[in-house]
């Protein structure tokens, strides 16, 4: 399936704009000086890449950090020539250029096809010669050329190419007076092939070699229709930042590779040959495989994932609480420039997409201030402070209303009694605020809980990433996102036992409980 | 005017904006002395005794409280522990029981223990009569326990003057004979008690002086025998005759 032919410039720009517009400019990359090693820093080489594409990058076990495929051989064999030592950085297909372009990497190798349209923006090497491919449930009769797909349902994968050269496609179409391709697009590989599977979609465009990988894994439940002729979809590539030094001593990498046979060597380990070699027929019924569910269920992985869910969710709403308060405060006390600050703030995080404000602190930070490089800001670090920050905004409205919905005779009553304000907040009021503020609070929680999967986009290795990395594996999607559920499920179940637990406490505000407890 | 007063007031001024409440007032009281204060509404009544404690800071004008000058730099939680309030609405602490809300203060002002706290507390809910309902919270007991409570809160303080905004607006007539029979109690414990109040009876019943304010100002201070027989002022028999 498919090669992400990546995105046109457009979807670039569309993730970056929001960041020049808001700072007005975007700091250069580092200067280098030695042109042999100019990808290379402190003898390491920083490789981006979405291992959920196989055969070329991918996960092949159960360890979500131990990365598999032609790309991954690849980029080791380049860092070797170098005498270099690879350190691959495993993210969301969406997240790959920028993070090129933020310099969090030098390379980005993800099975991305060479086009003229992203060669504007990066400089590109060819590592591997590739085709398009139109797929279709087997015993589908093949086609003469894209214009058979007219009214048609197809799907690719978001972030790709593929939509745009359709849309292409249909501008010819409507030309004709003849029905357009009905274009879906999906975030992950693996969903797109389901469409077909499911039978919702007629056929989906992808890439020859890892339809010819998946062979196995489909049983044979897909075949070619369609393998049209197109220059843009002709070789895989490395892209690299724009810099002719860089380019010429990545080209004499590869050239070096591929007249010793390593890249033939490399593309016969991983069985890369022509997807119409398919065979057809043995559609066996997809059964649900309780041992493969039961496994990843109980495997370290997975509980280390929910884990790193839990932990994300955790932290950042502690974070946002403690935010919050002051700031609650401040908008509970009349006028100032105190509260139009907060009164901004509230409005800015709660007007920006979550997904944008992740992507924005992991990629846009490093390029404004250059200490954000460092190993020190991992994805984990960054969702923590771009989650804090969104769920703060959230929390403030309720910790104001709830200290708003107290008697003001309750704070005049604490200081007739001689109690400082630091007291009368502490001993009278906070306690009384909780009772008002812990239902939309946990609320907030849950909610955040299931926020931290978009943490993937910025290769955060929580329960939703992992789940998609062993779907792409596998093909197995009902046992893993039913792993998933479960998890997420078990978690929310908890939290609403540890809520009911706590409003127990609260039966001072109900008469009849508080007789209960009272006596 | 009284000699070794506990309360003196001169000159005292209040304005919210540009209405000005209290309209230099001076008086004094003195020590164990019951003070009802009357006067119709919006008069400046709960300011005055607000401003003893300083929950609302008057103005101009001086105030001392047992030779202490209450202004912006005196000693806050002194000047309170000195001088407790048990408020119209009681504003009790929901969230805590009867004796909780008699312990706060003690622990955290007087930083005593749990244990001397909650003696203490006990020992004020019995001479309120109410330490059979120590356990139970605020939304549990009746208005008149709900006031007992406060002023139970009130004591645990020790203060040497208690001041009771509107104390029987919203009790039935047998509560409001327990609140006198417990002003007569502190006051024979030297205790200097100032009530705000709307009822005449009450009034008649608790004070030794009656103060009576109109328009932020003081227009009579006379003992209640002389003031309901025969006031003084035009204001003061036009406001009695409208009460009674």
């Amino acid at each position: 399936m498919s090669i992400r032919s990546l995105f046109p410039p457009g979807r670039l720009r569309t993730v970056f704009l929001p960041a020049v517009l808001l700072f007005g400019l975007m700091t250069g990359t580092h200067a280098r000086a030695d042109p042999s090693s100019g990808l290379v820093h402190d003898g390491v080489l920083d490789v981006c890449t979405n291992p959920t594409l196989p055969p070329m990058t991918f996960v092949p076990g159960a360890d979500a950090s131990d990365l598999a495929g032609v790309d991954i051989d690849v980029a080791r064999a380049v860092a070797q020539a170098w005498g270099a030592r690879m350190v691959l950085h495993s993210m969301d297909f969406v997240g790959l250029f920028p993070s090129l372009e933020s310099g969090r990497c030098a390379i980005v190798i993800s099975g991305v096809t060479r086009q003229p349209a992203r060669e504007r923006l990066f400089d590109a090497v060819s590592y591997l010669p590739t085709a398009l491919v139109v797929v279709a449930r087997a015993g589908t009769r093949p086609i003469g050329s894209l214009a058979d797909l007219s009214g048609q349902m197809v799907v690719t994968q978001s972030g790709t190419s593929y939509a745009a050269r359709l849309e292409r496609e249909n501008a010819a179409l409507a030309a004709q007076g003849r029905a357009p391709i009905r274009i879906q697009q999906y975030p992950a590989e693996e969903q797109v092939v389901q469409q077909v599977l499911l039978g919702r979609a007629f056929a989906f465009v992808s890439q020859d070699v890892e339809l010819g990988f998946r062979a196995r894994q489909l049983h044979g439940k897909v075949a070619v229709i369609l393998q049209p002729q197109d220059d843009n979809y002709r070789s895989f590539a490395l892209y690299i930042r724009k810099n002719p030094t860089d380019r010429a001593a990545l080209q004499a990498a590869i050239d070096h590779l591929d007249q010793t046979g390593a890249l033939r060597a490399i593309a016969d380990k991983w069985h890369i040959r022509a997807a119409t070699a398919l065979t057809q027929d043995l559609s066996t019924p997809p059964r649900f495989d309780v041992r493969a569910f039961a496994l990843a269920l109980l495997s370290v992985g997975f509980a280390r994932a929910a884990l790193v869910t839990l932990a994300i969710a955790l932290l950042s709403h502690a974070t946002a609480i403690a935010l919050s308060m002051p700031m609650a405060l401040a908008l509970n006390r009349p006028g100032g420039v105190v509260r139009r600050a907060v009164g901004l703030y509230v409005a800015l995080f709660r007007a920006v997409p979550t997904l944008l404000q992740l992507l924005f602190v992991w990629n846009a930070l490093p390029q404004f201030f250059p200490v954000f490089r460092g190993d020190w800001f991992s994805p984990f670090l960054a969702a923590w402070i771009a989650l804090s920050l969104n769920e703060a905004a959230y929390q403030v409205e309720i910790n104001r209303a709830a200290l708003g919905a107290i008697d003001p005779g309750q704070l005049v009553a604490g200081e007739a009694l001689g109690l400082t304000r630091f007291e009368v907040y502490r001993h009278v009021l906070f306690p009384q605020a909780l009772r008002v503020a812990l239902p939309p609070t946990i609320n907030e929680f849950i909610n955040l809980l299931k926020t931290t999967s978009l943490a993937s986009v910025i290769s955060l290795q929580e329960l939703m990433a992992l789940t998609q990395i062993h779907v792409a594996r596998t093909f197995e999607f009902t046992e893993y996102y039913a792993v998933a559920l479960v998890y997420y499920v078990a978690m929310v179940c908890v939290l609403l036992l540890t809520q009911k637990r706590v409003e127990r406490r609260f039966h001072w505000a109900d008469r009849v409980k508080a007789g209960a407890h009272g006596g | 005017m009284v000699a070794d007063p506990i309360i003196s007031v001169r000159d005292l001024r209040k304005s919210y904006g540009t209405f000005e409440v209290l309209r230099g007032l001076s008086f004094d009281v003195a020590r164990g002395e019951r003070i009802a204060i009357l006067g119709p509404s919006g008069s400046g009544k709960s300011t005055l005794i607000r401003c003893f404690n300083r929950i609302e800071p008057h103005d101009s004008g001086t105030l001392h409280i047992d030779g202490t000058v209450v202004d912006a730099r005196c000693d806050l939680a002194r000047l309170r522990a000195e001088v407790g309030i048990v408020f119209q609405n009681y504003n009790l602490f929901p969230h805590l029981s009867a004796v909780e809300n008699c312990m706060l203060a003690p622990r955290l002002v007087r930083g005593m223990t749990r244990h001397a706290a909650r003696d203490g507390a006990m020992r004020r809910l019995a001479q309120v009569g109410i330490a059979e309902q120590a356990a139970k919270y605020p939304i549990q007991l009746s208005g008149g326990q709900q006031q007992r409570v406060a002023i139970a809160r009130a004591l645990c303080m020790d203060p040497r003057v208690v001041l009771f905004d509107e104390p029987t607006a919203a009790l039935d007539p047998e509560a409001v004979a327990g609140v006198a029979a417990i002003i007569d109690a502190l006051a024979r414990d030297g205790i200097t008690t100032l009530c705000v109040t709307h009822e005449m009876g009450f009034a008649r019943r608790i004070a030794d002086r009656i103060v009576f304010m109109d328009d932020g100002q003081i227009m009579e201070i006379a003992p209640p025998e002389t003031f309901f027989t025969s006031a003084v002022t035009e204001r003061a028999r036009a406001f009695l005759a409208r009460m009674v």
